[in-house]
């Protein structure tokens, strides 16, 4: 079961829109190290997409008839001993971070840190396991957004996201997730 | 994707996963929103500030198509045609205009829309000339440029005739003037 | 037979007005008032208003039928009120005995349906003149189709 840390919402200029904790235990930093955080993971992201190399992009990513990632060749995903971190980019330049806890609940063994390097293909199956979890979720994640914050005529376009509705409507949707 | 699949795929979300309204009350409020318009602005102005307004809600809608559609990029400007009349118009309006009168270089094409629904019992005022300058369905333009906007294509959208007008089709003309390359969002080649 | 269709507002005032004659055997739908007649027409219209006032407190109903004559019978007059206070009057002047009430309702009904239809429009007020030749267009051609 994987545990729902954070989400972090860029806009596509790379500026934090949106920033929530899920998990009470997470020790807080200030605002500005979140806008600092936002900002460099932008510019990894963007790094990353040229530094590709072309064989590594796929040519179509799991053709799932419900979000269609255009992360293909930028950073997509970190994984730590702590946490793993997935990039999703809407067509339209949103990015949603997502930091997830590990999985405990996996029969490969999760010991990314110390496997073989050359061993690719292990550990991109699971990486890409785990993005088709966290995909239901950022799907809902997208759905909530494009409702609450698209539809709330007040909001402009590439601002803060300061709707009461979608915190709420996340939460519910969080808590529902980790709840088995 | 082919056309059949586009069909199928606005049908099944038409028919599930979009909320519904009546089309009377639809109808009756964007007819007091333009009647008003037209009381406060001349008929020029009124076509601009349709528009507009079509534009911030294009800006805004194309994320819950997205949402609710799963597509990804088009491959063509034509595929990108056919998206648009198969599935937004159906999606959001439960019409399919046709796609029509394609220009040499495939950058312009024409949309008949056989039924409107924002234009159910509405007569253009006998007075003043509106029938020669109002477009009273112009969001429909607006909305349009909004959404293709946020995929990085410059389009402009207009009408070229309309029933209420007198004209024996409604037609909107959609020219493609350029793709926005430097605005694509990084991670996509 | 001749008639004349008038629609008065809630202020009595006049939105729309027609004359025309009978459609069935074979008569060409002009009416047969000469210039007297008509002069006089719209002051019974509007006499007869007090009546219909009177009677929709009385009766339960929205549809009156022969509600007033003019003349001893020579001018009748049918009557349907919209939920709305707007008075559907229909003159009708008999030239033979010709039993046609009912297509007088149900003429007075598709009317009806005719003027919800103008309200739809965005761009008509209420209580305003109706000056659309597509609604007089319509309104002849429901006169053809019943009376």
């Amino acid at each position: 079961m994987i545990m729902i840390y954070s989400l972090y919402i860029l806009n596509r200029a790379g500026g934090l829109i949106y920033q929530k904790d899920f998990n009470k235990g997470l020790k807080k930093i200030t605002t500005n190290d979140y806008l600092i955080l936002s900002g460099i993971l932008h510019g990894v992201h963007a790094i990353a997409s040229n530094i590709s190399p072309p064989s590594a992009i796929p040519s179509t990513i799991y053709n799932n008839p419900s979000f269609t990632n255009t992360n293909k060749s930028g950073l997509k995903s970190i994984e730590t001993d702590f946490f793993k971190m997935f990039i999703f980019q809407s067509l339209t330049g949103i990015k949603f971070v997502l930091i997830t806890s590990n999985n405990p609940i996996s029969k490969e063994p999760e010991n990314i840190n110390t496997s073989n390097p050359d061993s690719f293909s292990s550990s991109d199956i699971s990486i890409n396991r785990n993005i088709n979890e966290t995909e239901s979720i950022l799907r809902k994640i997208y759905a909530l957004y494009s409702d609450y914050v698209m539809k709330n005529p007040f909001y402009s376009l590439e601002m803060p996201i300061r709707c009461d509705l979608f915190d709420l409507k996340l939460t519910d949707l969080i808590k529902s997730f980790s709840q088995p | 994707m082919s056309s059949k699949s586009y069909k199928s795929l606005s049908d099944d979300i038409w028919k599930n996963r979009v909320d519904k309204i009546n089309s009377e009350v639809f109808t009756l409020t964007y007819g007091s929103i333009v009647a008003q318009l037209c009381r406060d602005f001349t008929y020029a102005e009124v076509n601009t500030q349709l528009e507009k307004m079509g534009y911030n809600i294009g800006l805004r809608l194309v994320e819950e198509f997205f949402a609710k559609t799963g597509l990804g990029r088009c491959t063509s400007f034509k595929d990108t045609s056919e998206v648009i009349s198969k599935i937004g118009f159906k999606m959001f309006l439960n019409i399919t205009p046709t796609v029509t009168n394609w220009s040499g270089d495939g950058k312009q094409f024409s949309l008949i829309l056989d039924d409107n629904p924002l234009t159910d019992f509405v007569e253009l005022p006998e007075d003043n000339n509106a029938a020669n300058e109002l477009w009273y369905s112009n969001v429909l333009c607006g909305v349009l440029r909004g959404c293709l906007e946020m995929v990085q294509l410059d389009c402009d959208v207009y009408f070229v005739s309309d029933v209420l007008r007198g004209d024996p089709i409604t037609e909107m003309r959609l020219k493609l003037n350029k793709f926005l390359k430097d605005e694509v969002p990084a991670g996509e080649e | 037979m001749s008639y004349y269709l008038a629609v008065i507002g809630t202020m009595d005032n006049p939105i729309y007005e027609l004359e025309f004659g009978t459609f069935k055997q074979q008569n060409n739908g002009k009416s047969l008032l000469n210039q007297k007649q008509l002069e006089l027409i719209p002051f019974i219209i509007n006499s007869s208003l007090d009546l219909i006032e009177d009677l929709q407190w009385k009766f339960n109903k929205n549809y009156f039928k022969n509600y007033d004559n003019f003349n001893n019978n020579f001018y009748k007059l049918s009557c349907y009120l919209t939920f709305g206070n707007m008075k559907l009057i229909l003159l009708h002047q008999l030239d033979d005995n010709l039993k046609n009430d009912d297509n007088i309702k149900q003429f007075l009904f598709e009317i009806n349906e005719l003027y919800v239809k103008t309200m739809l429009n965005p761009f008509y007020n209420v209580n305003e003149k109706i000056k659309s030749e597509a609604f007089d267009l319509k309104v002849k051609a429901v006169a053809r189709k019943y009376l």
